[in-house]
């Protein structure tokens, strides 16, 4: 098994892309607590669900850049 | 369950509400002074009921069994095992002579509850009677005019009245929690033919006497008795008409008394109380749902319901929302054409805590508290009156298969009644 490098442009991508994912998991709760009129509280409240849907998202969004980097890959081999 | 902790189980000391839902809990206002008197009892009929009561009244320092009367001998050998020195007779005329005698429990069958408990008055002695009082209306009339002439404390079997459940549920309707109470559905269901072994085929009617008209009303005042009076206990009112049906539909076995009942109960702002009770299947047990506007009580089970509770916090509700778009389908209408099908509510305790006494011990330890301090404590003997003549009106009901109305001859001045004077 050979080794594998995880550059530091990578990892810096792979938080942003999670922190991103975060946020954006925060604004869905926002967005839910207004129009169901629900408690501020649960922005702590349901942080557990929030991190649930991050992971949902960061893993779903990795899925379309896999597939999007293997298209674009044989799109250009193909060119060769 | 000490009377202390029962006190302090319904956090009570002296709380206005609970004085006005439960006001016989006076019975036990002395109970620091009265720990060194003796109350002096007599038991007539220590059948099974009999001997259940005595088994609270072992545990009880302040009360004393010094006679006991039955005409079975197995039943005088059972109680005697209890109370080895109590003296034993075989008439309860020649028992209500012993002036030593304070008190007496009468559990015997039904149908003798009325002499025995005027000739207990008219002798003196104070008297707790198991329910159903007696097998007609007016008997129970006549018993409760007894009590009242002569001063004499007067208990009936009605132990929900001193169910911790019970008087917790009650406080919370009269301080409104539920709202304005629209219904009432109580219901007992058994699968079992309510036989006891009979020794030898002369004894089967003396034995089974709940099976027979000439003894008992059956299910009526041996059931039903226990749970109508939590309607009128909730409504602070006498539910003044009544309908019924009964049938013998399974245990076709020469019973006399119906397997089978069913009693529509009307106060007179139109709220009903639906009784039911079959004894050929079980799965729903025994329950008296108390309907309000804003929530639902079941005291046999403890706990009460709140129609609207807390919604689901909002993400929950978004995910929920976007699962349905995406998966549900309901082509043709919307949500007002699904079924109403029943909440998925599990409700909270009472009590905080699963319900452990029936408040048998409790209601046996007041009568004991009441004939030491010689007081009467307020409305119990009112609502044993009413709870034995709805019960009996609800008989007679079915029996006529007619509409009656609660006789005005038998009012007494309680809650919405007014006794008639001549």
């Amino acid at each position: 098994m050979k080794d594998t490098i995880i550059t530091a442009k990578r990892k810096k991508t792979e938080i942003i892309t999670f922190i991103a994912c975060f946020l954006l998991a925060n604004i869905v709760n926002l967005y839910a607590i207004i129009h169901y009129k629900t408690p501020m509280k649960e922005l702590f409240t349901q942080l557990g669900y929030v991190l649930l849907f991050t992971i949902g998202l960061y893993v779903g969004w990795s899925i379309l850049r896999i597939v999007f980097y293997y298209a674009k890959r044989l799109f250009t081999k193909q060119k060769r | 369950m000490e009377r202390r902790e029962f006190l302090k189980s319904l956090g009570i000391a002296g709380g206005t509400v609970l004085a006005a839902s439960s006001p016989w809990l006076s019975a036990f206002s002395e109970v620091d002074h009265t720990n060194s008197s003796r109350a002096k009892l007599a038991i007539i009929g220590p059948g099974s009921r009999g001997r259940f009561l005595l088994s609270f009244l072992k545990k009880n320092p302040n009360a004393d069994i010094i006679a006991l009367c039955d005409v079975y001998q197995p039943s005088i050998d059972e109680t005697l095992k209890l109370y080895p020195q109590a003296k034993v007779y075989k008439d309860y005329r020649a028992l209500l002579e012993n002036k030593e005698i304070e008190g007496v429990i009468v559990t015997t069958p039904l149908n003798t509850h009325y002499q025995i408990v005027i000739d207990a008055f008219d002798a003196g002695k104070h008297v707790f009677c198991e329910k159903a009082l007696a097998m007609t209306i007016e008997d129970c009339y006549k018993m409760y005019e007894k009590h009242r002439e002569t001063g004499k404390i007067f208990f009936v079997g009605q132990q929900r009245l001193f169910d911790p459940r019970y008087i917790k549920a009650m406080e919370m309707i009269y301080a409104g929690t539920f709202g304005e109470l629209e219904g009432f559905r109580a219901y007992w269901f058994r699968n079992n033919d309510w036989r006891r072994p009979v020794p030898s085929p002369e004894l089967e009617r003396h034995i089974n006497w709940r099976l027979y008209k000439e003894y008992s009303k059956g299910l009526m005042t041996e059931l039903a008795c226990h749970q109508i009076q939590v309607g009128s206990w909730a409504m602070r009112e006498i539910p003044n008409k009544v309908m019924g049906h009964g049938a013998i539909t399974f245990w076709k076995d020469r019973r006399e008394v119906y397997d089978n009942i069913s009693c529509i109960y009307v106060f007179d702002n139109g709220v009903k109380l639906n009784y039911e009770s079959v004894v050929s299947n079980k799965f729903y047990g025994l329950e008296e749902q108390i309907l309000g506007n804003l929530g639902t009580v079941e005291p046999e089970k403890g706990k009460y319901y709140f129609e609207n509770y807390d919604p689901a916090p909002g993400f929950l509700q978004l995910i929920n929302d976007w699962e349905n778009r995406l998966f549900d389908s309901l082509p043709f209408a919307g949500t007002s054409w699904a079924p109403e099908t029943a909440n998925v509510n599990h409700g909270e305790y009472l009590i905080g805590e699963k319900p452990k006494s029936d408040g048998t011990s409790l209601l046996i330890d007041a009568f004991v508290e009441a004939v030491i301090t010689q007081q009467q404590p307020k409305n119990i003997a009112e609502e044993g009156y009413y709870a034995s003549a709805l019960c009996l009106l609800g008989h007679d009901a079915i029996e006529a298969e007619q509409i009656l109305t609660f006789p005005d001859e038998y009012k007494l001045n309680y809650l919405n009644h007014k006794k008639l004077t001549v």
